[in-house]
């Protein structure tokens, strides 16, 4: 025989799935089932929950479809990170396990259970019907078919990327925000919105923006960029996001919203101080009454148990510090400039 | 319960444009979708290449009557010349329309909508948006579908019609999620499920779902098919795992190449090299394996598709996704090294029998994309030519059906026929002595139609094939389902989805057995040659006590004369 082939038979092993299990007829709460298979290199997750639904317990239950990469469905924790089941070797997996040789399966988090591995994709529709996830073609529909909006390839390029996701909602799982407040826009249903907003065929920049900034929306992400980082299509959603930011700031205004205040008062710090006045933040960002009301309770129970970040120290500005602001300077007004050139566009 | 306006079974490119349609027809109409998977997950995404429309954006001489006469030809003569005219003619409009509504297409220097050359096609009219052309496609119109406020059953199984002698009165679902038996009564269903590929299984590149579910359900209520011995191969499917590599890779300017280093499609299509039409550099990939010019591997034996001399730059901008599967599935990387491949099940040219209105034989039913077929693919459909034909024709059926829907009154589904098909799932569940397990039957039936009725065919082997279908579909009827939850019972599921695809086995192995010529996508070893005395005609399935019974229909012909097919 080839070479190819005993080498073939050597990359073959015993693979245990640790698997979360729940059926809401049965189950009061989830459990975790043990398979233990014995697999050949070369082999993805998706290909392995086959076998085992296939041939070793035909109620395990998850969902699949094109198994290439481009439908979204399979997506599910692999090693407690959200991915595509059917792109994903478990040879590779192998090495990421927390204990040798066991690999750990569960759902989609952040989104509600319905059985196994299998989630309710509906709120997430819901979320992008919310927040208007379509182009709303500047041109009347009853002369669609008729002739081309122009668009040039650089404009092309600022949504090509975007048009990428496949909503298989691996970043809405490791969102941390919707871990608090399942309330939040997701990154997935922000990426949209971007996609949308910087499409110059459609007509509702303005209300779909109005939208992004109250309450659950835009300014809510911590840029913890997990949302990225588990990007099944290595889309840059934080761009995305900042990208929302940076124009919510450009049309609306810094006194609009209390995320472009924070954003704002970040600025400012920085720009003057070299460092963050963490005491007065919160007064910039919501106001006096808010943070009274809202925040010196907790304030007071700070001090108690001395967690008050001590006033900052005066920096002596030194020429580095000076050469920094300059270039800080120099930075916010190119934005600024970027900002003014894209809305005359 | 009210009956709908409109039931749309299926929510991919084709279905979504039929709800799009229809409202803009008729606001005031209660449309609903039906979808076994969220419509955004449906197999449209798949498509990669593009859509073909001579919009002329490339080559400035290109028309929509050449169009016509490449679609014709690469036919094999079998589409029906006044449907082809629907298709071509509507093509630029249909890409401009979904360019208007937000379809992120790429563009060319002059800011129009961009072109690639495609196989078989006289001009570079292919419009495409990178290699996820399907994606974009279908993710804009499920947009513009909840922009619309259509309303979406998502994750429901259709399982029959429910019909009143001549006329349906809308259909019996399983509501996926809750396992519940669901009535949907409706003036007019529209099918818009996708092919049947699949039942090629392991060497398909096909989504697991591909099971021809609305046209065995059409097939079970009595509606003809038709033209199903034509299933058309993809020259290009990863060795390891079936799964395709777009045409436009060829289009890019990929090489095919064999064990000896040769470009083998010189000897076959020397003019237009590995740009030739499918089903022609599909023979010739199958052929030089056949004859032994083939790499050699555990996963079975292959050739090479060459992108190394497209460079780097052009590789990354152009065919990005491919890239990242090949790397994924077989561990190449397309810029440093060639990628393994053969042929794979890819397509349905056969599908629902219907009209250029997508009217199928049965009043207040249609049928629309590749569960339909018109027929404008013929015996070979061109690539470029799917995105095409479910979006004009899901537009047809979605205004037909609209504006059929205020004649008719249907009377109402009984709780009768509802429980009568609970019942009939949960007999899946009841242990007997002796059972079968699916997926052994399906890998199987796979196993089955790729040796005996794939892309080379022979009387003894379709013979052959019959015969194990026939026993296969002795075996399910052992077959057991073990899960016998009522929430998200895949297993269930997947068990009626594999008695979809051997009631329309059956009927792809009788066309290919009757069918005493080649023609197309079907060669036929013992009949060489194109017999357009005997059989330039299409061939037709109706379901009898339990088997096809075969019957003809003439082909429409126009202003093309019947001619030889070379390039």
């Amino acid at each position: 025989m080839s070479d190819s082939t005993i080498q073939h038979n050597e990359d073959s092993r015993d693979v245990t799935f640790r698997v979360h299990r729940f059926n809401p007829q049965v189950d009061s709460k989830p459990y975790f089932d043990d398979y233990t298979i014995r697999l050949e290199k070369g082999i993805t997750v998706l290909r392995a929950l086959n076998y085992i639904k296939e041939h070793v317990d035909a109620s395990l239950t998850f969902r699949a479809f094109c198994q290439a990469g481009i439908c979204g469905s399979c997506a599910m924790r692999v090693n407690n990170m959200s991915k595509l089941a059917c792109t994903t070797q478990v040879w590779d997996e192998l090495d990421k396990c927390r204990e040798p040789g066991i690999i750990k399966v569960e759902p989609l988090r952040n989104l509600p259970l319905i059985k196994d591995l299998v989630v309710e994709m509906d709120p997430l529709v819901e979320k992008m019907k919310g927040y208007s996830n379509w182009v709303d073609s500047k041109m009347p529909e009853e002369n669609w078919g008729r002739k081309e909006f122009p668009v040039s390839e650089a404009e092309f390029l600022k949504y090509d990327k975007a048009t990428d996701c496949i909503l298989c909602a691996s970043c809405v799982s490791e969102c941390t925000i919707l871990r608090a407040n399942k309330q939040y826009v997701s990154p997935a249903v922000l990426l949209k919105s971007y996609r949308m907003n910087v499409d110059s065929r459609d007509s509702m920049h303005e209300q779909r923006l109005a939208g992004l900034v109250k309450d659950h929306g835009v300014w809510d992400c911590t840029h913890c960029y997990r949302c990225q980082e588990s990007c099944v299509k290595h889309i840059p959603i934080m761009d995305a996001i900042h990208g929302i930011r940076e124009e919510a700031i450009a049309e609306r205004g810094v006194k609009d919203t209390s995320g472009a205040r924070h954003a704002e008062a970040f600025m400012e710090d920085i720009g003057k101080k070299g460092k963050l006045v963490e005491a007065t933040l919160p007064i910039r960002t919501n106001g006096v009454v808010w943070t009274m009301k809202n925040l010196l309770p907790m304030a007071f129970k700070m001090v108690l148990k001395r967690r008050t970040p001590p006033p900052p120290p005066l920096v002596k500005s030194t020429k580095d510090i000076e050469k920094f602001r300059a270039e800080f300077r120099e930075m916010s007004g190119h934005v600024a400039k970027d900002h003014a050139k894209k809305s005359g566009e | 319960m009210k009956p709908f306006d409109i039931v749309i079974v299926g929510g991919g490119g084709a279905g979504l444009y039929a709800a799009m349609e229809a409202m803009k027809t008729n606001p005031g109409l209660n449309i609903a979708v039906l979808s076994k998977i969220y419509p955004n997950r449906s197999h449209t995404s798949a498509a990669q290449g593009g859509a073909n429309a001579a919009l002329a954006n490339k080559a400035k001489d290109d028309t929509v009557e050449m169009h016509i006469f490449d679609t014709i030809k690469g036919s094999d003569y079998l589409a029906d010349q006044d449907a082809v005219e629907v298709l071509c003619s509507e093509a630029p409009k249909i890409i401009r329309e979904l360019e208007n509504m937000g379809t992120p297409w790429s563009r060319l220097e002059d800011n129009t909508i961009a072109q690639r050359p495609f196989g078989g096609a006289g001009r570079p009219r292919c419009c495409y948006c990178a290699d996820k052309t399907g994606h974009t496609i279908l993710q804009t119109l499920y947009e513009q579908c909840l922009r619309k406020g259509v309303f979406f059953f998502n994750e429901y199984f259709a399982l029959d019609l429910c019909v009143d002698g001549s006329r349906s009165r809308g259909l019996i679902a399983m509501n996926i999620k809750t396992g519940r038996i669901e009535a949907f009564p409706a003036k007019t269903v529209i099918f818009a499920t996708g092919g049947y590929a699949k039942m090629y299984w392991n060497r398909s590149s096909n989504a697991a779902g591909n099971t021809g579910d609305g046209q065995a359900i059409a097939y079970r209520a009595g509606i003809s098919l038709k033209d199903m011995e034509f299933v058309q191969f993809h020259p290009t499917g990863l060795r390891k795992s079936g799964l395709l590599v777009t045409e436009g890779a060829r289009g890019e300017g990929g090489y095919l190449v064999n064990a000896l280093g040769e470009r083998f499609m010189s000897r076959y299509a020397p003019e237009k090299m590995e740009l030739g039409p499918r089903d022609l550099v599909s023979r010739s990939l199958e052929t030089e394996i056949l004859e032994g010019r083939g790499f050699d591997s555990p996963a079975g034996k292959y050739l090479h598709l060459d992108l190394r001399h497209l460079g780097p730059e052009l590789i990354k901008s152009r065919l990005p996704q491919i890239r990242e599967m090949c790397m994924y599935f077989e561990g190449v990387d397309p810029i440093d090294e060639p990628i393994p491949v053969r042929p794979t099940a890819h397509y349905s040219m056969g599908g629902i029998d219907t009209d250029n209105f997508g009217r199928t034989g049965m009043e207040g039913v249609y049928a629309a994309g590749e569960c339909g077929c018109v027929s404008v693919h013929g015996a070979n459909r061109l690539g470029g030519n799917s995105l095409l034909d479910i979006l004009v024709f899901g537009r047809i059926a979605g205004r037909a059906a609209a504006e059929e829907a205020g004649k008719f009154n249907p009377s109402p589904i009984s709780e009768t026929e509802v429980t009568a098909k609970e019942l009939e799932l949960r007999s899946f569940m009841q242990p007997s002595g002796h059972y079968e397990r699916y997926g052994s039957l399906r890998e199987d039936l796979g196993h089955t139609l790729g040796m005996n009725v794939g892309i080379y065919r022979e009387a003894t082997k379709i013979r052959q094939g019959i015969e194990e279908i026939a026993t296969l579909k002795e075996r399910f009827s052992h077959v057991r389902v073990f899960d016998s939850g009522d929430v998200y019972n895949t297993n269930l599921l997947q068990v009626l989805e594999l008695r979809n695809m051997l009631d329309l086995a059956e009927t792809v192995a009788a066309g290919a057995l009757v069918r005493e010529e080649s023609r197309g996508s079907h060669t036929r070893t013992d009949f060489p040659t194109r017999d357009d005395i005997n059989w330039h005609r299409h061939t037709t399935y109706t379901l009898e006590g339990t088997g096809p019974r075969l019957g003809f229909k003439p082909v429409v012909m126009g202003r093309y004369e019947l001619q030889e097919r070379t390039y």
